[in-house]
């Protein structure tokens, strides 16, 4: 605050603050426009025809809002398959991960244990160590386990995240040891206390761990491109690159697929903004 | 639950049953295993073997030849190995910056908006949940050079056909212009969240005092931001050296691989015929050398800040 002797008076200082107010809501709204119109661009041509997406100038509007698109990818190709396997992909990983992390997490934040901080540490220094510099020896591994070309293939390798299992164990750091204690008198073994009494109180935090691995595996792309090499294991990424890159497929398609992979991701952030924002204040969202 | 906790205290902790410490003891160590059997054999292991599998050659994946250092001298000798250095340094640089300047703009403008806040913040986040894949096909179908939206939308204001995706200097500002167009909203959030930390009696002290609003800007929420402006960058440069999947779909790498970054490099040697399975190795053992200094070059300077 060393600049303070006498400001001048601009137009965006106390007498015209309207003016400023009026200034920043153009420009939000330029750039609001700027990264919606791509997206209504897309959602506008996975309604058209091949005649109508070579049209110049091309109408803003399709012709018709029916959805033969849409079923003509699901029949006459495959893309249901497609669909269903980023389906399960998504949702057994996530339910993996889920697992894993939870119970990695209780572990490091309920039990005293020799080597406890050298595995919390360890835990933490794998994110340094993303999947894009390991893509061989990983591969190695994979393809050694007899995983290439099936769906575990592409769901096992990145189940284990080292944030999810931070978030989950700073968030089960704030339960009561007494709770704990109290299940054990009770006489309940340890893995029931976990199942009954830790994982109940710890749902927002699973919640954003869920949300984070729905959208990243919904989305993921290298690695299963890597792993699926024949087209019954495609997921919806790896097909509409693929068949993009090969032309195999009218682009009205590829387009009626992508507004499909589209949806959900942005249905899920919808519902839950407030999650999404804390996870990414915590962690950073990786 | 209290009344349970009562006897707890009467209790000697010794008269435990056997079941009961065995269990407790061992309990942590199943626990974690799991995830770190996970962890162990995808990342860990793999992080070790592949300085090693650096040191051999293989064509095929199944015989391996050692060779030493020799993928190293070869990828340092490849000319194609260094314009993907450059095009991901330079690719990079400009990403990191645009997005953090661009971050930091909107989050400022958004903290700034007393209506329609919360609809600006989603808007600008709309474009990170998108797959990236889907992110570089429709932009490469919007920037096609004849029947593109964007060069349609030009040709309005008198501006001809702009080889977005066919000239190699074009190409690679279509590739960073998509880039940050993809991420930039991921950037705001993090530094709307540290704006939001930031006290507002500040900003009315600064008022009476008679401060301008740039004058506030860089003397209060320039030097208090400078935390998640420090986390933004360090996961933009690392994205930046990493990103490979909506450039696959938008240029391919080219034309002439003049977006071909290091992970496709990587992707390419390794699983594209003919496969060099020791040079994508040591292209990977490189791409960690440098994300590693990223990451320790980022501890050192937090560690500063909280120094000072």
């Amino acid at each position: 605050m060393s600049a303070q002797q006498n400001p001048p008076r601009t137009w965006t200082s106390l007498g015209n603050v309207r003016l400023s107010d009026a200034l920043r809501g153009v420009v939000l709204t330029a750039g609001a426009l700027l990264a919606l119109i791509p997206v209504l661009w897309t959602v506008l041509g996975a309604f058209k025809s091949p005649t109508e997406l070579a049209a110049r100038p091309p109408a803003f509007l399709p012709d018709s809002w029916a959805l033969t698109n849409f079923t003509e990818a699901l029949t006459r190709f495959d893309f249901g398959t497609y669909l269903r396997n980023s389906v399960l992909v998504t949702i057994l990983a996530t339910v993996l991960t889920l697992a894993l992390n939870s119970m990695a997490a209780y572990a490091l934040a309920k039990y005293n244990f020799r080597g406890k901080n050298f595995l919390f540490v360890l835990t933490l220094a794998t994110i340094m160590i993303p999947l894009q510099v390991i893509l061989i020896p990983v591969y190695q591994v994979v393809a050694g386990l007899g995983l290439v070309n099936t769906l575990w293939g592409m769901i096992i390798p990145a189940a284990a995240t080292p944030t999810g299992v931070f978030l989950l164990r700073q968030y089960m750091l704030s339960i009561p040891d007494e709770l704990i204690e109290a299940a054990r008198v009770d006489g309940s073994g340890e893995f029931r206390t976990f199942l009954q009494i830790v994982l109940p109180l710890c749902t927002p935090a699973l919640a954003v761990v869920a949300i984070f691995s729905v959208m990243w595996r919904w989305n993921d792309f290298l690695w299963p491109l890597i792993v699926a090499q024949s087209a019954d294991v495609y997921t919806l990424p790896v097909a509409l690159a693929r068949f993009n890159a090969e032309e195999t497929v009218p682009f009205n398609l590829i387009l009626a697929m992508s507004v499909v992979s589209i949806i959900p991701v942005v249905i899920i952030y919808l519902f839950f903004q407030k999650q999404i924002a804390t996870g990414i204040a915590n962690t950073g969202g990786k | 639950m209290t009344t349970t906790l009562i006897p707890l205290s009467s209790r000697p902790p010794m008269k435990r049953r056997g079941r009961g410490t065995w269990g407790l003891r061992l309990a942590p160590y199943l626990f974690l295993f799991p995830n770190m059997l996970i962890f162990g054999m995808f990342t860990i292991w793999p992080a070790i073997n592949g300085f090693n599998m650096s040191t051999y050659a293989s064509s095929n994946g199944r015989t391996f030849k050692p060779v030493g250092m020799d993928n190293y001298t070869t990828i340092l000798s490849d000319a194609q190995f260094w314009a993907v250095a450059r095009n991901t340094v330079i690719y990079a640089i400009a990403f990191v910056l645009i997005s953090t300047v661009l971050g930091i703009a909107l989050a400022v403008l958004i903290e700034k908006q007393k209506r329609f806040k919360v609809f600006f913040r989603s808007v600008f986040f709309i474009p990170v949940l998108i797959s990236p894949v889907v992110v570089g096909l429709v932009w490469g179908w919007m920037l096609e050079r004849q029947n593109g939206i964007v060069n349609i939308g030009l040709s309005w204001f008198g501006i001809g056909e702009v080889p977005w995706l066919v000239d190699n200097g074009w190409s690679m500002v279509s590739v960073i212009g998509v880039g940050v167009w993809m991420q930039v909203g991921f950037y705001m959030l993090i530094l709307l969240a540290g704006l939001q930390a930031i006290d507002p009696t500040l900003y009315e002290a600064a008022r009476m005092d008679g401060a301008s609003p740039w004058t506030q800007f860089h003397s209060i929420t320039l030097p208090l931001l400078q935390p998640s402006v420090v986390v933004v960058v360090v996961l933009a440069t690392i994205h930046g050296f990493q990103s490979f999947d909506f450039i696959y779909t938008l240029t391919g790498g080219g034309p002439v691989g003049a977006t071909t970054l290091i992970v496709q490099y990587i992707y390419e040697n390794g699983f594209q015929s003919p496969i060099r399975y020791g040079i994508a190795s040591a292209g990977g053992v490189l791409l960690f050398v440098v994300v590693f200094l990223i990451t320790i070059v980022n501890w050192l300077i937090s560690r500063k800040q909280e120094a000072v």
